[in-house]
């Protein structure tokens, strides 16, 4: 399902060597990024944005801009695939505040379901493309745990497909001040659980 | 405002990443990400917190062309990087053509005949049958060769813009065409297996240094065939 440590270790010193080549201005390297990591950010963006086409407009941004800054990747920001996660995620929220969508409840509230089954729209056999260890799996899953059940929906709904305070408050039918403390008094316990972990 | 090292700094950072900061309060977070390190890091935290979610998604294959666009796109900014300089640049230019000719003429009269012959060309040709260029697919090198047969300069503060277009789907930009001499463009091995299929090639009237979204946007003013030959 996950990758083991040794291969996660593995692929994200492959893929710092792809972005220090692709700093040097090295298209191969470019490509051999884009057929790495293009599939999973492609979910992400899917999941956020809900369209095909805005999807691939995202992914489209978000990788020229890879091109145009890989120079800027440290370690000090994260795993190099989190890194790349974290600019199609800002960019996808970009573009969801900027053409609202119309919303359809319906999809959002799959978050809701692959929480209780936790894994349901997972690859069946993702080793050779998962960038996850388990052990960072259950470290987040087992303190998630902990939330009540508002602020785990909460926060799931705002990271996973992008919605804003309101539109959670309409799926979790509450008012929006509510749903503020939940998101808040969720990171709190988050934060404490996955540092004394 | 007290951000640094507080409570309050930690869960803005959360709310930043979740993406739920928005308007004024967002752009005076970025703001202040700017000057602070340990927001940063905090920032980066959060991200490396929740990164699970997104990479247990199962991945999607996002369609092909996706692929050749941003490789027509990031070829093009590599050329521009490359591209015309000062006046030492064209000193250098001159040395280095020098000795390209040269070595064109070694290789010309030396190199096996099989290893020099394209697997397709096509001719591109104006209305009155006047060619223009000549066009060479090479997939043991993986580049195609733009020859200038008589000097067409695009209309002033414009390019001509090469696209194969692919048995099904959008054009994929193949490069900028030269006004004189040969100029090879560097293709993918996917990009050769469709442009083996490709219905044929197109050149567009496109503001200088190409189309800014990947797809053509000025008028077709060229097509050819591409032929095996």
């Amino acid at each position: 399902m996950a990758a083991s440590p040794a291969e996660l270790q593995d692929r994200n010193r492959r893929l710092t060597d792809l972005l220090h080549a692709i700093a040097q201005g090295r298209q191969a390297a470019f490509q051999e990024l884009y057929q790495l990591v293009s599939p999973q950010l492609f979910a992400v963006l899917l999941r956020i944005l809900k369209r095909k086409d805005l999807a691939e407009e995202a992914l489209q941004d978000a990788l020229l801009s890879v091109w145009r800054n890989a120079a800027s990747y440290t370690a000090e920001k994260g795993a190099p695939m989190t890194w790349l996660v974290s600019i199609c995620r800002y960019r996808a929220l970009d573009m969801l505040r900027r053409t609202r969508r119309e919303v359809s409840l319906d999809p959002m509230l799959d978050a809701e379901a692959d929480e209780g089954e936790a894994l349901s729209g997972l690859a069946d056999d993702a080793a050779d493309t998962a960038f996850v260890s388990k052990a960072e799996e259950r470290a987040l899953e087992d303190c998630m745990r902990r939330l009540n059940d508002n602020q785990r929906k909460s926060i799931r709904l705002a990271y996973v497909d992008g919605c804003t305070h309101e539109e959670i408050a309409a799926s979790l039918e509450s008012p929006v001040g509510t749903v503020k403390s939940w998101v808040r008094r969720g990171l709190e316990s988050l934060k404490r659980c996955l540092e004394a972990a | 405002m007290k951000y640094e090292g507080s409570k309050l700094q930690d869960l803005l950072a959360g709310e930043y990443v979740l993406g739920l900061l928005t308007g004024a309060a967002r752009r005076r977070f970025e703001r202040l990400l700017m000057e602070s390190a340990s927001l940063r890091s905090e920032v980066a935290d959060w991200e490396g917190r929740f990164a699970a979610w997104s990479l247990r998604l199962a991945p999607v294959a996002p369609p092909e062309y996706l692929e050749w666009r941003l490789q027509g796109r990031i070829r093009r900014e590599a050329n521009a990087k490359h591209g015309p300089a000062g006046p030492g640049f064209w000193r250098a230019w001159a040395v280095a053509a020098t000795l390209l000719l040269a070595v064109m003429v070694v290789t010309e009269r030396y190199l096996p005949e099989a290893e020099q012959k394209p697997a397709e060309m096509a001719l591109v040709s104006d209305a009155k049958g006047q060619p223009l260029w000549l066009i060479s697919v090479h997939p043991e090198d993986r580049r195609i060769d733009m020859k200038a047969v008589t000097s067409n300069p695009p209309p002033a503060g414009k390019s001509y813009e090469l696209w194969m277009l692919p048995d099904s789907g959008n054009p994929v930009p193949m490069g900028l065409m030269n006004e004189t001499g040969t100029v090879s463009e560097s293709v993918s091995a996917e990009l050769l297996a469709h442009l083996a299929k490709a219905k044929g090639l197109a050149i567009s009237v496109e503001p200088q240094g190409g189309s800014p979204t990947g797809l053509p946007t000025g008028p077709v003013v060229y097509t050819a065939a591409l032929v095996a030959s």
